[in-house]
C-alpha cells in the first residue's frame, strides 16, 4: 500500500512539469558535443576542412540503404581509394537474377504466407540474402528495407553474404557437445584455416555450427549441406573428410 | 435426437469415404520388410539400404509376397538402420546395404534369422532376435509412438486403418465443443512443451476469451539441444498431430468463432516439414482438414510455417511474433496469449506432443489415460535418452517411472567402463541430478523440487569423463547466444556469467567467482522478461548444488577432475604403450616422437591437446593428468633428445 502511494506521488508531482519527450522526427534534439549515433562529417582539427573525400564507402556498405553522400568536392579522389572501392564492389555480392524471386513475391501476395516464408524461399533461390534481392522486397511488398534487414539478423538460418560449395555444419547439441564436438569444430577449423561462420576465399568451404540436428544417438554430427548427414565423427575423420571434400573439388574441376 | 444420430451417421460415411484401401502402404499381418526412415537412420546409411531391398527383391520375383515400407523413427536411434521384418517382428540391427543379400536368403526366403544383424543384449551379448523382447521397448508404454514404427508417414489410408482420423469423427459427431474441453481437463493433459500447463484449462480459457476469429497453434520449434521427440513424431505420425490440432480448434472456436491453424516448425527438421505438408494436402483432398471437415460443417485449415534458427522462437510470444513476420522477441505475459496472441486474437499454443496425446484420450477414454502416471502427472511421457549410455534414443514411459528405470532398464546403462555421473533433464532450462537421486519419479512435481525440471524431454546421461564446470558453461553459451537481446539482466547477465565460467575452465578462476555466479543468477531469473533468460541460469545453479566441489577445484586447485578443460590439463602416454606409432601419425601438430616398438613421448610444448592421439590409440595408453600434482609416468614432458 506504502509503495502504491509513494509511486502515485511521484507521478502526481510530475505532472504538472514540463514534459521532455520531443517529437522526433518533427522536433530535434540539439545533442551534446561527444554524443554517439550522430552522422556527421569529421573536421581535421590542423586543416580545419572536412577529412571525408566523398568516396561514397559508407553509402555503399550501409546494408539497409540510410545513407546518401550529396557532395560537391575541389578535391580529386586518391587513386588509391578508386582502387579501393572498385575492389570493394567486386568482392561484393554478384548481382543477382531478380526475376527468380518474382514467384516468391506473388506467392507472398496471394496468400500472405508471411514475411518469414519470403526469405527462406529467396534464400533457398540464392543460396544465402543478396542485398539487390532485399531491396527488390521491400520496393515489392512495402516493408521497409530496415526491417527486413531486422528479421534477416535476427535469426540464425539467414545468411546474408554467399556460402561456399560445401557447407560444413557441425552440431553443437548438448549430445554432441559431450561427445566431442568443440574439438571437432577446432580441427574442421585448423585444417580449413577459417573461422567459424566464415566462408574460404575461394568460396568452396563455409564453417558453420548449429544447435541440434536432432540425430543425437549418432552424435557427434557433422552435416554437409543439406543432406548429407554424417555420425559418430571425431577430429581425425573431420581432417579426413575436409581432404576428401578438396579431392572432390578437383576432381569436377 | 434424431439430427444427432443423423449427423453422427453422415461422419462416419464421410470418415468411412475418406480411406482409400489402396492407398494402405502397410498392413497389419502381412509379410512385410519395415524399414526407419527417421532423420538418425538416414544419416546412418538407410537410403542404400531400401534401395538395395528394392532391388534384390524386385530381382528374386518376391515383390508380390513381401512388401517394403518406410516407416517412421523406430526409436532406437543408435541401432540403426533399422529393419524390422514382419509379421514376425524379428529386429534387426546397423543394417548395411551389404547385408541384405544375408537378411532376404534367410528370413524372407527362408524361416531363420541373419545372424550378424542381430540386436545383442549389451551385457550378456546373447542375441534378441524379436523386437517385442528388446528391454528397450519392452520397458516402454508406447502411446504416442504407437504407431512410429508400423506405417508409413506419407499414406493417409494407413493412419486412417489404425483407426485414424476416428477421435476427430466421434468429436464432430457429438458436436459438443465444452464436453471435449471437459475430457481434456478431467484427463489431466498437461502440456508436453516443459511448462506443463494443464491443456484443458488452456482451451478454456482460449474458448472464453472474444476475439474475431481464434488461433490454434503446434509448436514444434524443439529448441532443445538433445531433444528431439517432437521431430520423431512429426516425422513418423504427423496426421496425430493433426487430428489432435483440428479436435483441439472444434473445441476452441466451434460456435464461438472461426479458427485458423499454424504449426511452427524449426527449420533444421527437413524431414519433419516435407512429411507434414505432404500429410496436410492429404487430409485435405480426403475432407479431413479445410472447409466442411467430414460434412459437419466445421471448417479448419492448417498452414506450416518454418521456424528460422532462433531458440528464443519456442516461446510463444517469440514464436507469434515471428509468424507475424517480425523479431522473435518475446513481450510482457501478463497478457495471457491465450487472450491476445497472433495477431491479437485468442491463441492456443500446445507442443506437438500435446495434440498427438488428444486422439489416444478421445478413443481411449479419460479413464485408461489417468491410470497411467502420478496424482499429478498423467500419461505418459517421450524422452530423448542420449549421452554416455548403451541403447540412446526415443522412449516412451509412462509418468511416474524412475530415472533409474528409464537409464538402467530401458536404456541398457552406461557404456562399458564407464560410471554414471548426472543426468540432465530439461535442455538449457533444466538440471542436472546425480546417482542419489537415480530413484526419483520422472513427473513435473518431483522433479522441480530436486532441482531440475521435466522440460521438452530431453535426457542427457554424462559419466566420469564429463567436466560439470565445462557442461554448465556450454549450456549458458547457448542461452547467452540465442538471448534475444531484449533485457538488459539476460543479454547482459547470462554474458557475464559465460566469462566468469569461461575464466573458471581456462585456470583463471578467482576467489569469489562461485559466489558471483550465484548472485548473477538470482538477477537473471528475477529480472528477465521470459523463461529463456528466467532459466538460463539453472544449469549453473544445479551443477552448483550437486557438484559444487568440481567448482572450487577448478578455481582453487586450478584442477579439472574429469580432464577435460583444455588450460588445465596435460597429455602423456603411460605404460601400456606399445610403440605402434599411430599417434604420432595423426598428430596434428607433431607433437609426438618415438622409436618404434618404444614408449611414444608427447611434446606438451607442441600438443594443441585435440584428443586426437587419445581417440585412436588401441591400447589406451595415452592418458590425462591435471592439478598440482604431476603423476610419475607423465615422465618430463618433452621428447628424449
Amino acid at each position: 500500500m506504502l509503495g502504491i502511494l509513494k509511486a502515485m506521488r511521484t507521478t502526481l508531482g510530475h505532472l504538472p512539469q514540463r514534459k521532455i519527450t520531443v517529437q522526433y522526427p518533427e522536433q530535434r534534439e540539439q545533442l551534446p558535443e561527444r554524443s554517439r549515433g550522430l552522422f556527421r562529417v569529421a573536421l581535421d582539427p590542423a586543416s580545419g576542412e572536412p577529412r571525408c573525400r566523398a568516396c561514397t564507402l559508407c553509402e555503399t556498405n550501409c546494408p539497409v540503404q540510410v545513407i546518401r553522400v550529396n557532395y560537391h568536392s575541389s578535391y580529386e579522389l586518391p587513386a588509391v581509394n578508386e582502387a579501393r572501392i572498385q575492389r570493394v564492389r567486386a568482392d561484393s555480392q554478384p548481382v543477382p537474377d531478380l526475376t527468380q524471386i518474382t514467384p516468391v513475391i506473388d506467392h507472398y501476395r496471394e496468400t500472405g504466407t508471411g514475411l518469414m516464408a519470403v526469405l527462406q524461399h529467396t534464400q533457398e533461390i540464392y543460396g544465402y540474402l543478396p542485398r539487390l534481392a532485399l531491396q527488390e522486397i521491400a520496393v515489392e511488398t512495402g516493408v521497409s528495407l530496415s526491417q527486413l534487414y531486422g528479421v534477416a539478423s535476427f535469426y540464425d538460418q539467414f545468411r546474408l553474404s554467399p556460402v561456399g560449395r560445401f557447407v560444413i555444419t557441425v552440431c553443437h547439441g548438448t549430445a554432441c557437445h559431450v561427445a566431442g564436438a568443440p574439438l571437432i569444430t577446432e580441427a574442421f577449423s585448423d585444417e580449413l584455416d577459417l573461422e567459424v561462420g566464415k566462408t574460404s576465399k575461394d568460396r568452396l568451404f563455409t564453417l558453420q555450427t548449429v544447435s541440434c540436428v536432432g540425430a543425437c544417438a549418432l552424435a557427434p554430427v557433422v552435416r554437409l549441406g543439406d543432406d548429407e548427414t554424417h555420425g559418430r565423427m571425431s577430429p581425425d575423420k573431420a581432417r579426413a573428410l575436409v581432404n576428401d571434400l578438396r579431392h572432390r573439388a578437383e576432381v569436377d574441376r | 435426437m434424431s439430427a444427432t444420430t443423423d449427423r453422427a451417421a453422415a461422419v462416419s460415411a464421410a470418415l468411412e469415404r475418406a480411406l482409400h484401401p489402396d492407398g494402405i502402404i502397410a498392413h497389419e499381418g502381412a509379410r512385410e520388410v519395415r524399414i526407419c526412415a527417421g532423420t538418425a537412420c538416414h544419416a546412418s546409411g538407410r537410403p542404400a539400404v531400401t534401395a538395395a531391398f528394392r532391388d534384390q527383391l524386385a530381382e528374386q520375383g518376391l515383390t508380390d509376397t513381401v512388401r517394403v515400407v518406410e516407416t517412421g523413427c523406430h526409436g532406437f536411434c543408435e541401432q540403426g538402420p533399422i529393419v524390422v521384418l514382419q509379421p514376425q517382428g524379428l529386429f534387426y540391427s546397423r543394417v548395411r546395404a551389404t547385408d541384405v543379400a544375408g537378411i532376404i536368403a534367410a528370413s524372407i526366403a527362408a524361416d531363420g534369422v541373419y545372424e550378424k544383424r542381430l540386436y545383442r543384449d549389451p551385457t550378456s551379448g546373447e542375441p534378441v532376435p524379436y523386437e517385442r523382447d528388446i528391454p528397450f521397448y519392452a520397458g516402454q508404454k508406447r502411446l504416442v509412438l504407437h504407431l512410429n514404427g508400423k506405417i508409413d508417414p506419407y499414406s493417409i489410408d494407413d493412419y486412417l486403418a489404425q483407426d485414424g482420423y476416428t477421435a476427430l469423427a466421434t468429436v464432430l459427431a457429438e458436436n459438443d465443443p465444452e464436453s471435449v474441453i471437459d475430457a481434456i481437463t478431467r484427463s489431466g493433459l498437461r502440456g508436453r512443451g516443459g511448462a506443463g500447463f494443464p491443456a484443458g484449462k488452456k482451451w478454456r480459457f482460449c474458448r472464453a476469451n472474444p476475439g474475431d476469429c481464434k488461433y490454434v497453434i503446434c509448436n514444434g520449434d524443439e529448441g532443445d539441444p538433445g531433444a528431439f521427440m517432437d521431430r520423431s513424431v512429426l516425422e513418423g505420425n504427423p496426421h496425430s498431430v493433426i487430428e489432435g490440432m483440428i479436435i483441439a480448434a472444434f473445441a476452441i472456436g466451434s460456435g464461438a468463432a472461426p479458427v485458423h491453424g499454424y504449426v511452427y516448425v524449426r527449420a533444421e527438421y527437413p524431414f519433419a516439414v516435407q512429411r507434414l505438408e505432404a500429410a496436410l494436402v492429404q487430409a485435405r483432398e480426403r475432407g479431413l482438414l479445410g472447409d466442411d471437415i467430414l460434412g459437419s460443417g466445421f471448417d479448419f485449415d492448417i498452414r506450416v510455417n518454418q521456424g528460422a534458427g532462433a531458440f528464443v522462437c519456442g516461446e510463444s510470444t517469440a514464436l507469434t511474433a515471428s509468424i507475424e513476420g517480425q523479431r522473435g522477441m518475446p513481450r510482457g505475459k501478463h497478457i495471457r496469449t491465450v487472450a491476445h496472441g497472433l495477431y491479437g486474437q485468442p491463441t492456443n499454443l500446445n507442443n506437438v506432443e500435446t495434440y498427438a496425446n488428444v486422439p489416444w484420450i478421445v478413443n481411449n477414454g479419460v479413464d485408461a489415460y489417468t491410470a497411467m502416471g502420478t496424482e499429478t502427472s498423467k500419461g505418459t511421457k517421450i524422452f530423448s535418452l542420449t549421452g554416455k549410455l548403451k541403447n540412446g534414443g526415443l522412449v516412451e514411459v509412462p509418468m511416474g517411472a524412475t530415472l533409474r528405470e528409464v537409464i538402467f532398464d530401458v536404456g541398457g546403462g552406461m557404456l562399458p567402463g564407464r560410471e554414471f555421473k548426472a543426468v540432465q533433464l530439461g535442455g538449457p532450462s533444466g538440471g542436472c541430478l546425480p546417482a542419489d537421486l537415480l530413484d526419483s519419479p520422472v513427473d513435473f512435481e518431483s522433479l522441480l523440487a530436486a532441482g531440475s525440471m521435466m522440460g521438452s524431454g530431453g535426457m542427457v546421461v554424462v559419466d566420469d569423463t564429463t567436466c560439470m564446470v565445462d557442461f554448465a558453461k556450454f549450456f549458458l553459451q547457448f542461452t547467452q547466444d540465442e538471448s534475444c537481446g531484449k533485457c538488459v539482466p539476460c543479454r547482459l547477465g547470462t554474458k557475464r556469467m559465460l566469462e566468469t565460467l569461461v575464466r573458471i575452465t581456462e585456470g583463471e578462476g578467482r576467489p569469489g567467482d562461485i559466489d558471483l555466479l550465484e548472485e548473477l543468477s538470482e538477477y537473471i531469473i528475477d529480472g528477465s522478461l521470459c523463461a529463456l533468460g528466467g532459466s538460463a541460469p539453472n544449469p549453473v545453479l544445479s551443477t552448483l548444488q550437486y557438484f559444487r566441489h568440481e567448482y572450487v577445484a577448478h578455481v582453487d586447485d586450478k584442477c579439472c577432475p574429469a580432464g577435460r578443460c583444455k588450460a588445465l590439463i596435460t597429455y602423456y602416454i603411460g605404460g601400456d604403450c606399445t610403440g605402434c606409432g599411430l599417434c604420432a601419425k595423426k598428430c596434428p601438430t607433431q607433437a609426438i616422437t618415438g622409436e618404434k616398438k618404444q614408449l611414444h613421448v608427447i611434446d606438451e610444448s607442441l600438443c594443441i591437446k585435440c584428443d586426437t592421439c587419445r581417440q585412436v590409440c588401441n591400447f589406451k595408453a595415452v592418458k590425462v593428468w591435471s592439478g598440482s600434482e604431476r603423476p610419475e609416468a607423465a615422465g618430463e614432458g618433452r621428447p628424449q633428445a
